[in-house]
């Protein structure tokens, strides 16, 4: 029994692997000027990095059954109030106001959904509309213009890879640990696949949910300077896209929206399928029309095998949890 | 008893209305004209045909956030008829045709394959936006008065809009329906208890299957009133409309789990979000407070309607007891 469900767990994110390699392979060879070093890590990686720091909170959101519309928004409102205060505050003051107003704008929607009980997708709906117009409001509709620290963050390198790309390292490691390795992430899968019972067993789950939705909002904080400094200007309506971007990376690698199922590795490994097909077909000379639908279909078919997989997976997973207990 | 039904959210949704409405009339000079009335109700009728739609789905406990995109596909699809020259009598049944084919694949995409509708029409959306561009370059232009009739001549009494007309007609017909038909209780069952439904004898997705065509219908002919607006259709004419759909019936007091709901209280909501933005065009304060204000208003309905919520089913429960 053991082994029979380590080997289906190996397979999962390594079919995962096996088509981003396939994706990988097929454009190189059509065209191989992709193949160089620069270019995957200048234009490949670094335009997906903001997408996928935010990914990695979401993964654990969409673990517990949630979900957060609002991470576009709140990413465009906190570049604009650190871009407004900047000229008055200097770096400092700027940073301080950029991560505060992420964390912030996480809280909110956390309190929202464990404390006042309303549902994640229509709580986040509501506040993506009130950060959205709290960015259009304050700026006027105009925009807002990057600044030193921000600069610093979009377009810095270190040994020759940019700083996002070792931020996104850092956070990957650090989001993997938590999922995979902590008692944390034990009660996230918990209350995805049943609430009740993770709140009778002694754990706090409002706690643990305002927790992750906060989280959440500090990294679209820190994703803000990111994009202002890699665009030198934001405008409000710049994160719309954004939010569905997300949500489709993370569904992409294996979680399901419906909670209690997921790995942060599929989600890396999801970031970059997308990074791969978005700057691939860019050097195939494919428009980005098509692109759109190509990345539809990707989905697509991901959905249809999770689909089938997901049913014997959950099935499984409740027997591991129970066998767990049971060698404790 | 009287009381208890008077007080639904229905009727707080109401008096908030009214205190919108009565606000406007004391302060915002000129709001109350003719025109600005009937350009307002115009705007009124294609979020709230759409969002009866989006109602319905959502009572059956699944949800479309493609709305947008295939309200943009449809515009386009009559536009490429309305070149031709198609009278409005063939354009709406044609618009009404597409709404119908897409959104039976949405429903047909969510039922067979078992996906989660939010994901799976995340995943349409992404289709629906790419192959449009790669069928019309940007825009069709330069469309004949036979297009924009509804925009512009039709007009009951010399004054009333017609597209006012249909989305009266389409009120009363579902709020009807939605009240007195048998497929309006399959609605509601589903949404309550999927598998409760399912022994009870229902098709559940079937239902669902027919749902999502009647609301694909009803897309169509919102599509219609916003393509048919000017002599230009572009290829975003919807982008990003299905956040108010979901938004006006949200507002409306319907529960995004399903199985709870009234068309009424999406009329209520529909019409306090049409109201909104030339509101505060009137009130003299910037427009681009508009959406901060909308967030704001769903934020408290549905703080407010949750509480309620709670407190009457822990009521509920303490006279079990």
């Amino acid at each position: 029994m053991n082994g029979k469900r380590k080997i289906l767990k190996f397979t999962f994110n390594k079919a995962l692997f096996g088509i981003w390699i396939l994706i990988f392979a097929a454009i190189a060879l059509k065209n191989p000027s992709f193949l160089s070093a620069p270019y995957i890590i200048n234009v490949m990686l670094r335009n997906i990095v903001e997408i996928a720091i935010v990914a990695l909170p979401m993964t654990l959101i969409i673990i517990t059954g949630g979900i957060d519309l609002s991470v576009g928004n709140i990413m465009v409102l906190a570049a604009m109030l650190g871009g407004i205060s900047a000229p008055f505050l200097g770096a400092g003051g700027a940073i301080m106001i950029t991560l505060f107003t992420g964390l912030v704008c996480g809280f909110v929607n956390g309190i929202l959904i464990a404390k006042i009980k309303i549902s994640p997708m229509v709580a986040t709906l509501a506040t993506m509309f009130l950060f959205l117009g709290l960015g259009r409001g304050i700026s006027k509709g105009g925009s807002i213009y990057s600044y030193g620290f921000s600069e610093f963050m979009g377009n810095t390198s270190i040994a020759g890879i940019p700083l996002q790309i070792w931020l996104f390292l850092l956070l990957a490691a650090l989001f993997v640990v938590i999922l995979s390795r902590s008692i944390l992430g034990r009660a996230l899968y918990g209350i995805g696949l049943n609430s009740d019972a993770v709140r009778y067993a002694g754990i706090n789950t409002e706690k643990i949910l305002i927790g992750i939705y906060t989280v959440c909002g500090l990294m679209c904080g820190l994703v803000a300077f990111i994009w202002l400094g890699r665009f030198t200007s934001i405008k409000y309506d710049a994160g719309i896209g954004f939010n569905m971007k997300v949500i489709t990376i993370v569904v992409l690698g294996g979680t399901s929206i419906n909670g209690g199922i997921g790995d942060m590795k599929g989600t890396i490994l999801g970031t970059l399928i997308i990074a791969t097909l978005n700057s691939g077909l860019t050097v195939l000379n494919i428009p980005i029309d098509i692109q759109t639908i190509v990345q539809g279909s990707v989905l697509i078919i991901a959905l249809i095998s999770y689909a089938i997989i997901n049913e014997r997976t959950k099935r499984k997973t409740v027997v591991k949890i129970n066998e767990k207990e049971e060698l404790i | 008893m009287i009381n208890k039904k008077a007080l639904t959210s229905e009727a707080y949704l109401g008096l908030f209305l009214m205190l919108i409405l009565a606000v406007l009339g004391i302060w915002a000079k000129g709001f109350y004209s003719i025109n600005n009335v009937i350009s307002l109700l115009n705007a009124y009728s294609y979020i709230l045909i759409a969002s009866i739609g989006m109602n319905m789905i959502i009572i059956t406990s699944n949800i479309d956030v493609s709305t947008g995109a295939l309200i943009s596909v449809v515009c386009i699809v009559i536009a490429a008829f309305g070149k031709i020259g198609l009278p409005f009598g063939l354009l709406l049944p044609i618009a009404m045709l597409a709404g119908v084919i897409l959104s039976t694949l949405n429903g047909l995409f969510i039922t067979s394959l078992k996906i989660p509708a939010i994901v799976a029409t995340l995943a349409t959306t992404q289709i629906f936006q790419g192959v449009l561009p790669l069928v019309v370059e940007g825009s069709i232009y330069d469309l004949p008065a036979s297009f924009t009739w509804l925009a512009f001549d039709a007009k009951l009494f010399g004054m009333i809009p017609l597209s006012l007309f249909m989305c009266l007609i389409v009120t009363v017909v579902f709020i009807l329906f939605m009240r007195y038909s048998r497929f309006s209780k399959k609605l509601y069952a589903i949404g309550n208890n999927r598998t409760g439904a399912r022994l009870s004898g229902i098709n559940v997705n079937k239902t669902i299957v027919q749902t999502y065509a009647i609301a694909g219908a009803l897309f169509g002919i919102t599509a219609v009133i916003i393509a048919t607006a000017g002599q230009r259709v572009t290829t975003t004419m919807g982008s990003g409309l299905e956040m108010t759909f979901i938004a006006a019936v949200v507002l409306g007091g319907t529960n995004t789990a399903g199985g709870s709901g009234r068309i009424f209280g999406t009329v209520i909501g529909a019409l306090i979000l049409a109201v909104i933005a030339p509101a505060i065009n009137y009130l003299g304060i910037s427009p681009n407070w508009s959406d901060a204000i909308k967030g704001t208003i769903i934020i408290v309905s549905v703080v407010v309607s949750t509480a309620k919520y709670r407190k009457r089913k822990r009521k509920l429960c303490m006279s079990a007891e």
